[in-house]
């Protein structure tokens, strides 16, 4: 029997300028390969040992440039054929190839796993148990401590009410199966289909729901404001990396809210450079003042430029008192001058114009975002696998909807696989749970 | 006193016993049964029915291996029906009425006929181990020597039969019961459980008005449960539904102060499954009336057996309760329902080879395990007398994995989990039950059955014929259909969509409305002798893809069997598991990590902590 390919991050989670996931097992290079390109490179011609370079493709027309090594089995860490990714540090991006991977046929590594798997190879001598028991041991209570965390929150109980839906549900037809002369009981009450397509919506909310899901996904939305002319378009187009937005020195030019995407390590981040707010008689100018107001609210968080050569003026006071209470980072453009205006605490110093920090400045997007939640090691670790869960979740769902000849036997097969699979997260996965089910609820016997 | 020396002693000749000492004297082992009557040789003390669902599956199961009780079955059937129909073919069971007075006497004359076997009415009161020897003493003080034992004493073990606040101190039916065992088995280092089930009333033929009750007949065309018997059982009789009344429950409700199982006079653990009717109306009190079922119990009696209606009511509540129910106003009774309580052994102590744990040479079967059910008896039995032989011969037990049967399955789950009421199968326990279907049982078994030397020639021969069979048709289902006239007409009347192109028989197969029959039926494609086993191939290739997946998770499973846990592996040396884990598997002691996998109580941690624990061994 094959090995199944595991894969992980295996550098710690948090602010390192690289990061490096890991694949190992028989088929590593195969899936690979799926996602990774290099010039003139193939699963053939793959020397061990040596650093390519290529790119990752993450999604569709969404890229990441990294470093690719291949060890050849038995001469890796684990004995076993292994793949490492250097990639830019930042635990999304880090998260994100994990995930390429898992969709490419690869299982999320267990705790300790790597180093199990070298112990039972032969790689780390007998010595080396001990130590790797324990990392085992604390790998699976930091799990434990944060599937806890999660146990305790809204997340876990609504999908903990999926699952019971879904147990009930298996009762009703194993009940039909195992006692079919109970004909009163056995009646098939529920309409399978409606509750199926019931619990898949309700998985699919919660997946949306999740937070970091949602960043993965559709990325950060971040609105940029500031009165005219202090150079939001310029930040934009520095962030963006090209021109977009047109950039005059004439006030209220832009006057649309203009909408951009860029990636930044592997994290999708929406732009929206709004209408410079100001009390305007203008009508043209004032719809968009409206539109500008209706942006910041759905913003994850709010970039608010000045011009750092000036003092703060009357309208930037204004604009400072909106955005109270809102997240907020305030940008000092124009660097490149000296500068006149006081300080915050939450700034950054730019120029648009000569970019520089322009780097640091999306660093910074993504810490005040998400950075703060994903920086809990293990709560991440458990996030990813239980998202993970959730989406083979709804996929197998839709796969059962979607075949119509579906015998009673097969079906409650696939349900209970299904059950399975939700137990994963909030670990109630005991047949005999079905069974209590049947026996607590229908009366049977002869 | 010379004593008189054998190579194995069963001990009980239920239902366990009965394939366990055929088992054994079918691999030429010198066997003595003994059991307390020779009247109670596989007697049908409660349902007279063989099969139902999953313990269909295990009698189809226990014929593959090579045993006695589906032939015994087909012999005897006077009613068959093969139940789910319709719900896919890994649920189908076949159930059986049986005459009971012939399945006891064809059972017997079976034990009689059978060289080696030794078939002797006695009482065992203790069971004595003087090295590799076990010794049984008969409470006549008689005395047996043997290397191995199977005990499948069944519920005879201090049985106590409750009728109101009537407690006897006998076995089933009234039968002789076993005092002394108990307690030789205690000496011997086991712990024993208390548990209990029961029977319903039987009712006089003549009493019954069949007009208010609903008839329930046979199914005319379905299969033995023998792959050894050619013919379909006839129907010979007909059973018969019926219900309780509003006034059955309020007579119930009103004297639950006389209802041991109620009052707490019964303190045996009691089957979920298995309710009596006043725990049903306590326990489902807004249900307004049970289902029954008449039964006859055989041929040439009278007498009913009333499914539905256990109870330990006293005899003459009875009376008032039964005849309150629909169609049995006038309805006399002939032997009164009962429950009973016996002692039984915790099965984790026991191996996945059903031999004791700390007696080598020492085999436990039945209900006597924990189990409930003729059936569940029967698998037992048939594995504890095949590796009592293997143990005899010095050669390596059987063990049965989950994925080869509901055999497996159902001794995994007793030594693995223990079971705290008396365990019964149910296909919901298969996790793999697609692939453990009745009609494959002998494609699952056979050969293993074979290699333990239990399968005959004929038998063999009969499986090698099957493969054969499923090949031709296989091929002859590669053949081409070719869209003409024939094809589109076919494809339209069965509304499926024309192929493109010339498609293999095999391919339109697949299709949803389209099987076998009916392929057969218009494009003539199989011969008389490939009938039998049309049904057969149609689900596997129907469901192929399923059965597939099932069988990829059962190699992910088997990988972990295949790690053994040494013998004497000491847990409680271990350093960096926990300590709830080194507890369980200390007492359950798992043969492999498969199985330590599976102990309630062991986390996937604590299974890694373990394989590297072992291989630093």
């Amino acid at each position: 029997m094959k090995n199944k390919t595991i894969v992980s991050i295996s550098t710690p989670l948090g602010k390192g300028a690289v990061a490096i996931v890991r694949m190992s097992g028989d088929e590593s290079l195969k899936i690979a390969f799926k996602f990774f390109s290099a010039k003139n490179l193939n699963a053939e011609n793959i020397q061990p040992r040596m650093m390519y370079f290529g790119k990752l493709k993450l999604e569709e027309n969404v890229f990441e440039e990294c470093l690719m090594v291949f060890f050849k089995t038995p001469f890796s860490y684990t004995g076993e054929d292994i793949v490492e990714f250097q990639i830019h540090g930042g635990t999304l991006l880090a998260q994100k190839v994990v995930e390429v991977c898992l969709k490419n046929g690869a299982c999320m590594a267990e705790a300790g796993e790597f180093s199990k798997r070298a112990f039972l190879n032969g790689k780390i001598t007998l010595d080396k148990a001990e130590a790797i028991i324990g990392e085992i041991n604390a790998e699976a209570e930091s799990e434990l401590k944060s599937s806890l965390q999660i146990t305790n929150g809204r997340l876990a109980e609504a999908i903990l009410t999926e699952q019971e839906k879904l147990k009930t549900l298996l009762a009703e037809i194993e009940v039909g199966l195992d006692y079919p002369e109970e004909t009163e009981e056995t009646k098939l009450k529920s309409n399978i289909k409606n509750v199926l397509t019931d619990i898949e919506k309700n998985i699919d909310n919660i997946i949306k729901q999740s937070e970091s899901a949602k960043y993965f996904k559709s990325g950060i939305n971040v609105a940029l404001v500031g009165k005219t002319n202090v150079g939001k378009s310029s930040v934009m187009n520095a962030l963006l990396g090209q021109d977009r937005a047109i950039v005059t020195d004439i006030q209220g030019t832009t006057r649309d809210n203009i909408t951009e995407s860029f990636s930044h390590n592997g994290i999708k981040i929406n732009l929206v450079d709004t209408a410079g707010i100001r009390e305007t008689e203008d009508v043209v100018e004032s719809v968009g003042i409206e539109k500008s107001k209706t942006v910041l609210k759905s913003a994850d968080i709010i970039l608010f430029v000045l011009d750092g050569s000036e003092k703060l003026s009357q309208e930037d006071k204004e604009i400072k008192k909106m955005l109270t209470g809102k997240k907020c980072l305030y940008v000092i453009n124009k660097t490149d001058k000296k500068r006149e205006i006081e300080d915050f605490e939450n700034e950054i110093e730019i120029s648009a114009l000569k970019n520089q920090n322009i780097d640091n400045l999306k660093n910074r997007i993504c810490e005040m975002v998400i950075g703060e939640e994903i920086d809990q090691n293990a709560l991440v670790l458990t996030n990813e696998r239980q998202i993970q869960i959730l989406k083979n979740a709804k996929s197998n769902l839709e796969n059962i909807l979607a075949e119509n000849f579906l015998s009673l036997d097969i079906l409650s097969t696939s349900l209970k696989a299904l059950w399975q699979l939700l137990g994963k997260i909030t670990g109630n996965t005991e047949n005999e749970d079905i069974i209590d089910l049947i026996f607590s609820k229908f009366c049977l016997g002869k | 006193m010379e004593m008189e020396r054998f190579d194995s002693i069963v001990i009980g000749a239920g239902h366990a016993g009965c394939e366990a000492a055929l088992a054994l004297s079918r691999t030429g082992n010198k066997t003595l049964l003994l059991t307390i009557s020779l009247d109670a040789i596989a007697f049908l003390a409660c349902n007279p029915s063989i099969g139902g669902t999953a313990k269909g599956q295990l009698v189809g199961e226990i014929d593959a291996l090579g045993g006695e009780m589906g032939i015994n079955a087909d012999k005897t059937a006077i009613q068959i029906r093969m139940l789910n129909r319709g719900k896919g073919p890994a649920v189908q069971s076949l159930r059986a009425q049986a005459d009971k007075n012939a399945y006891h006497q064809e059972m017997k004359k079976t034990l009689e006929k059978q060289p080696n076997l030794f078939v002797r009415q006695g009482e065992a009161d203790s069971i004595g181990i003087d090295g590799e020897d076990k010794i049984v003493t008969t409470h006549l003080g008689l005395k047996y020597v043997a290397k191995s034992i199977v005990l499948a004493t069944g519920v005879y073990l201090k049985s106590e039969i409750i009728i109101g606040k009537s407690r006897e101190s006998v076995g089933p039916n009234g039968f002789k019961n076993s005092s002394n065992l108990s307690e030789s088995l205690k000496k011997l280092g086991l712990k024993l459980l208390r548990f209990k089930t029961g029977t319903p009333v039987r009712l006089h033929a003549r009493s019954v008005d069949y007009d208010q009750m609903q008839i329930q007949l046979g199914d005319e065309d379905v299969r033995p449960f023998s792959y050894m018997s050619d013919k379909q059982p006839e129907n010979k009789t007909v059973c018969y539904l019926t219900y309780t009344t509003p006034l059955t429950h309020e007579i119930i409700k009103n004297n639950l102060d006389k209802a041991p199982a109620i009052s707490g006079e019964i303190k045996g653990v009691g089957p979920r499954y298995c309710p009596s009717i006043e725990t049903k109306i306590v326990r489902f009190a807004d249900k307004e009336r049970h289902q029954l079922f008449l039964e006859p119990e055989a041929l040439d009696t009278q007498e009913m057996y009333l499914q539905g209606f256990s109870t330990s009511m006293p005899s003459e509540l009875q009376l008032d309760m039964v005849r309150s129910c629909v169609g049995l106003g006038h309805a006399e009774i002939m032997r009164d329902a009962y429950a009973i309580e016996y002692d039984c052994i915790d099965p984790t102590e026991l191996c996945p080879t059903l031999e004791l744990k700390t007696i080598k040479g020492l085999f436990f079967a039945g209900q006597i395990n924990g189990t409930s059910g003729y059936e569940e008896a029967a698998a037992q039995g048939i594995i504890a007398g095949i590796n009592a032989s293997l143990y005899n011969q010095g050669k390596e037990q059987l063990v049965l994995k989950r994925s080869d049967g509901y055999i497996g399955v159902l001794i995994d789950d007793i030594v693995t989990k223990g079971t705290n009421e008396p365990y019964r199968m149910m296909t919901s326990r298969a996790e793999y039950r697609l692939l453990l279907r009745q009609d494959n049982a002998d494609l699952r078994l056979t050969e293993i059955g074979r290699k333990v030397g239990l399968v005959s020639d004929e038998r063999y021969a009969r499986l090698q014929e099957k493969k054969k069979k499923m090949q031709e048709i296989d091929q002859k289902l590669q053949k081409l259909a070719k869209i003409d006239q024939k094809l589109i007409n076919f494809c339209e009347e069965n509304g499926e969509n024309l192929p493109k192109e010339n498609v293999k028989f095999r391919e339109l197969l697949k299709r949803n409305n389209i099987d076998i029959f009916k392929l057969d039926k218009e494009f003539d494609l199989f011969d008389e002798s490939d009938k039998p086993y049309l049904d057969f191939v149609n689900t596997e290739i129907k469901y192929e893809g399923y059965l597939k997946q099932q069988q990829e998770d059962v190699e992910k499973m088997l990988s972990n069997e295949k790690t053994i846990i040494p013998e004497n592996f000491d847990y409680t040396k271990t350093k960096g598991l926990r300590d709830e884990a080194v507890e369980k598997l200390n007492k359950i002691r798992p043969l492999n990590i498969g199985q330590a996998s599976r102990i309630s109580g062991v986390s996937p941690a604590d299974i890694a902590v373990l394989s590297i624990l072992i291989k630093k061994k």
